[in-house]
């Protein structure tokens, strides 16, 4: 295979030539999708040389620069606020960053870092407060004042990630509703949200890094910006590449920066980027040709706490947009977060911005890894998991014992909880001394009819954390741990938990 | 059509829906309740117009409960919204549609009032009435 980024087709030189002389042939790859349909990928290849994208949604990992100048006295801040919102002053003398999804400490979970920089880029005054660390070159202790963009020396808006090539879809198999950064998601399986532009999405039409790179000129909030390197959390062999962006603020416009809020997750910003790719070589348009019904993602369930959140189904954008994906035989309804309608703006604003020569292609210096190796935090301090906690003895009953049987074991053992097993020793229900209780108030006569069948249940590798956190949500006070094949092999108890983390606190 | 309730202390603690569900025969949908011992609200849907429906808010009001009827539940500012479609699946009724540009669709009848909607808009175009 030849080189990456090989500018077989054209070159970036011949492409400017033909956008400033108005010749070059510009689509937005919706349309590409379409003309390549008509015409096929030989001849849309040599036809068209440019195709431009878009995409408008939710990005955590951006923020702006801001320089406020020196007032006088001067000041060196140290803690910054934006309309309450903290920013970081660990920079020069008046220099911050203010981060999308800080939040206010007055209207938290309302107004934060991105409502700031959508505040400041519309025209608004924005209150600036600051401390201070008294210094012979600074005596000032303490500053508040009102700011607007045009009082401000540099605004550069510099985002660590965003553009994600696609997005994990989010679904919730749990019982209750989960506030996620992807939304609420509906109980048992209720809703779907997915992320990304799909057959618009920047990075997903050039998916091999081939044209983006540190100096792409792109689309950003609105005016013109510059990718300057990979992405954080950048993982372009499963198609989840990002990169890192940077512009003035000051040319941007609060159309396509806008502050947001996921209900009861935080705040962030709506950002708008539009990437031009420059069809340099065959396997640029096949890329660039890529339809919502050949780009993947997988549903996600969120109802799991954990890193490794199980993937329910791999689906479609295609199938996503369609509004309903097809879940364990039920139809659940599928909404996105990121705006397709912003998206195709942005996607026909750049393709008029070039056609009208107002925005040249630039060649990158470097270009994005299309590898890169996507770690884990190991947490090097052990934690405590069931193993070190758990009573290890296994009291188990029988779905055949008598309610007299389990009374009995209870007492003896001086136990509250004892789980029921089949005759293959797996787990089908349990029994606690509050079910006897019941028994006897309600009169039953058979342990079926007073035992708990769905049992809440741990494993032994599972955190202490984890385990206390679903125990507190059902409010139970014990758990059977099982093994894989669903065998009862110990039990944790609210009992075993305090008194062995009291023994290890005492030790 | 919906009804808000208000029912005061001395009525609260009666049966009065479901005395007008065996009178009328009608299946009423009880939307959204707040009950304590001394006030209730409720927004109830009635699957009926005309002379019946005439019918349950008079025995509703002959009884004491104050009946409003609700026309508005939310609002959506459509200049400001960016189609992004966080409230669709959202909604547990239905309520919400995007249409082939990705423009938001209220459908007034199907909401039920939950207002998921209001926390779910990122952009908080949506307001509760």
């Amino acid at each position: 295979m030849e080189a990456r980024g090989v500018e077989e087709l054209r070159t970036y030189e011949e492409i400017n030539k033909k956008i400033k002389s108005g010749d070059a042939i510009v689509m937005t790859a919706t349309e590409f999708i379409e003309y390549v349909g008509r015409y096929g990928l030989e001849k849309a290849s040599k036809d068209v040389d440019v195709v431009t994208t878009g995409t408008f949604g939710a990005m955590c990992s951006s923020g702006a620069f801001l320089n406020f100048g020196h007032s006088d006295p001067p000041i060196k801040m140290i803690r910054c606020w934006l309309n309450d919102v903290p920013a970081y002053a660990g920079l020069a003398a008046v220099d911050c960053y203010i981060g999308a999804s800080s939040m206010s400490e007055t209207k938290p979970f309302e107004y934060g870092g991105g409502h700031v920089i959508e505040d400041l880029v519309s025209g608004k005054e924005v209150e600036l407060r600051a401390e201070g660390r008294v210094t012979d070159c600074y005596p000032r202790e303490s500053i508040e004042t009102t700011v607007t963009l045009d009082d401000i020396n540099q605004a550069i808006l510099v985002n660590p990630r965003n553009a994600y090539q696609r997005y994990n879809a989010a679904i919730n198999s749990s019982n209750r509703t989960l506030y996620t950064y992807l939304g609420i998601l509906l109980p048992n399986y209720g809703n779907i949200h997915y992320c990304g532009a799909g057959e618009l999405s920047p990075l997903y039409k050039d998916k091999d890094f081939e044209t983006i790179g540190i100096g792409t000129r792109i689309f950003l909030g609105g005016g013109i910006g510059y990718v300057i390197g990979e992405g954080t959390q950048h993982n372009p062999q499963n198609q989840m590449g990002t990169i890192s962006v940077c512009g003035n603020l000051k040319q941007m416009s609060g159309e396509y920066l806008k502050g947001a809020v996921f209900y009861r997750y935080g705040t962030t910003l709506y950002v708008g980027i539009g990437i031009p790719i420059p069809i340099i070589n065959k396997r640029v348009a096949v890329s660039a040709a890529l339809k919502d019904s050949e780009i993947f993602t997988n549903v996600i369930d969120f109802g799991v706490p954990s890193r490794n959140r199980p993937i329910v189904k791999k689906v479609s954008y295609a199938e996503l947009k369609s509004g309903k994906v097809e879940i364990n035989g039920m139809e659940v309804k599928a909404s996105p977060l990121s705006s397709f309608k912003y998206a195709a703006n942005i996607a026909e604003t750049l393709k008029k911005w070039i056609e009208k020569g107002e925005f040249l292609l630039s060649r990158p210096v470097e270009l994005i890894p299309n590898y890169r190796e996507f770690k884990p935090l190991i947490i090097k301090r052990r934690e405590l998991i069931v193993k070190d906690v758990m009573t290890k003895e296994i009291i188990i009953g029988k779905l055949t014992d008598s309610i007299k049987d389990v009374a009995k074991k209870l007492t003896e053992r001086g136990i509250d909880h004892l789980p029921i097993v089949d005759s293959e020793n797996k787990l089908i229900g349990i029994v606690t001394s509050w079910d006897l209780a019941k028994a006897i108030a309600q009169d039953k006569k058979e342990l079926v009819d007073i035992m708990t069948k769905r049992v809440i249940t741990a494993k032994e590798n599972d955190l202490i954390d984890t385990v206390v956190k679903r125990m507190e949500e059902y409010k139970i006070s014990g758990v059977p741990i099982i093994n894989d094949s669903n065998h009862v092999i110990g039990i944790l108890t609210t009992d075993d938990i305090s008194r062995k983390l009291v023994r290890r606190r005492l030790l | 059509m919906k009804l808000k309730l208000i029912y005061s202390h001395e009525n609260v603690k009666r049966p009065i829906l479901a005395e007008i569900i065996l009178k009328t025969n009608l299946l009423i949908n009880i939307i959204e309740a707040q009950v304590t011992a001394n006030i209730g609200e409720m927004i109830i849907d009635i699957p009926s117009e005309g002379e019946r429906l005439k019918e349950v808010i008079n025995y509703l009001r002959s009884k004491g409960v104050i009946v409003k009827e609700v026309i508005k539940t939310i609002e959506i500012d459509y200049e400001k919204c960016i189609g992004c479609g966080a409230c669709v699946s959202s909604c547990p009724a239905n309520a919400i549609k995007q249409n082939s540009n990705w423009n938001i669709e209220f459908i007034e009848e199907k909401c039920i009032g939950c207002k998921i909607c209001v926390y779910a808009c990122p952009i908080k175009v949506i307001k509760a009435v």
